[in-house]
């Protein structure tokens, strides 16, 4: 009993803060987390726009791919709406690990899924006037109009070749490759499921 | 009455200044030194930590203040930490919803401002044995000396590195970008030479 009446003569300062603490914290996230969540939408529609110009995007369906650690990871597919209905291709995100941290991707193919229309970082932490060079039109624009296939990272080459070898950034492989990776194991993956949900038409 | 009146606004006085130059946490306690060498490349990102700390440090010293005889000395720490990470998460929050483009432009900085060593350290030398107004007083002028450096590091950094400060063309259409001066090395470079300058003017002023 005198135990317990050390303890709570010791701690009751820091049990009864960690609680208010934990309310605060609590009450502030659910103020702002309505605004987080809007300002990550508005973000990958305004790189989605970029990618596909004149089109909205608007959520057309879920899949779930196999992500690069192995584990079972849910993707929501936007189609590329324009003003008159048309769709005019599709987006989403794709996530893998960087040189630092965490690389998430805006990924936009064309309306039948063949060719690359371009991908854009959503977040990343990668090295400043390094890594950070993904977010550059030079390296993005490699990506292009490239065939929907597996690509493959070079370390030299003519970046401004449209194919699937990617030139890395020089002074940042780590990263290049990344990116790269990150495409790779989910544009196939979601190409597959998408044919198999009738979205797309099958090549073969 | 006046006397003690005289007595208070002086130690206000002192308090104040200290932060901005006598112990300046950058230039004279070097503190802080994580955030000063990492978000100095440009003066929006360096302004915006610099405020981000005023806030938690202004709000922590106020909490310590307020219940530093329920302070149990072996539990101190502990309880600086938690209430410096509270401070820290709800300013990561507001940046986030707020200004989320800044708040990728300073990505993990502001959750390791939890670790930074100047709130800490006000927290144990100031908030944890003082009134909570000497305590206030004591937060704005260490927050606004670290955001000050901070300013001037990153204005010296951005004009030599882009020819712009505050993203405001300076220079002349022929200058030269020094483009190490947004690397690391610029950091150092340009803190060694501020910490330099600071020592010479103390030399000579004593």
């Amino acid at each position: 009993m005198s135990k317990i009446r050390y303890f709570v003569q010791q701690s009751w300062l820091l049990i009864v803060s960690s609680f208010f603490f934990g309310l605060l914290i609590a009450a502030t996230n659910y103020a702002l987390s309505a605004k987080i969540e809007w300002n990550k939408t508005e973000k990958f529609n305004l790189l989605t726009s970029a990618l596909l110009p004149g089109a909205k995007p608007e959520l057309a369906t879920q899949v779930e791919i196999d992500s690069i650690g192995g584990k079972k990871e849910k993707v929501n597919i936007y189609k590329a709406v324009t003003k008159t209905g048309g769709c005019i291709g599709w987006s989403f995100n794709a996530t893998g690990p960087g040189f630092q941290d965490e690389i998430e991707l805006v990924v936009a193919v064309d309306k039948n899924f063949r060719k690359i229309a371009g991908f854009n970082v959503l977040a990343s932490n990668e090295t400043p006037g390094f890594g950070d060079h993904i977010k550059d039109d030079y390296y993005q624009d490699q990506f292009k109009s490239v065939p929907v296939d597996v690509l493959k990272l070079v370390k030299t080459g003519d970046p401004k070749k449209i194919d699937s070898e990617i030139v890395a950034i020089t002074g940042a492989t780590v990263s290049s490759e990344a990116v790269v990776k990150i495409i790779n194991n989910s544009l196939l993956q979601v190409k597959k499921q998408m044919q198999e949900k009738g979205l797309i038409s099958n090549d073969k | 009455m006046t006397n003690k009146s005289d007595t208070k606004a002086g130690l206000y006085k002192e308090t104040l200044i200290a932060g901005l130059w006598r112990e300046n946490p950058v230039l004279r306690l070097v503190l802080g030194m994580c955030p000063t060498l990492a978000v100095t490349a440009a003066v929006k990102p360096a302004l915006t930590m610099g405020l981000s700390v005023v806030f938690v440090l202004v709000c922590s010293n106020i909490v310590v203040s307020l219940m530093r005889n329920l302070l149990k000395p072996h539990l101190r720490i502990l309880m600086f930490t938690l209430t410096i990470a509270t401070f820290v998460t709800i300013a990561d929050l507001f940046l986030k919803a707020y200004l989320p483009r800044m708040s990728e432009t300073l990505g993990p900085y502001v959750p390791l401002i939890i670790v930074n060593c100047i709130i800490i350290c006000r927290a144990e030398a100031c908030a944890s044995k003082n009134t909570l107004s000497v305590s206030i007083i004591d937060a704005v002028g260490m927050g606004a000396g670290f955001t000050l450096v901070l300013c001037v590091l990153a204005s010296v950094r951005e004009l030599l590195s882009t020819g712009k400060v505050f993203e405001m063309q300076l220079m002349p259409d022929a200058f030269v970008p020094w483009a190490a001066m947004s690397m690391p090395v610029g950091a150092f470079l340009t803190l060694g030479l501020m910490l330099g300058l600071v020592n010479l003017i103390t030399k000579r002023t004593r």
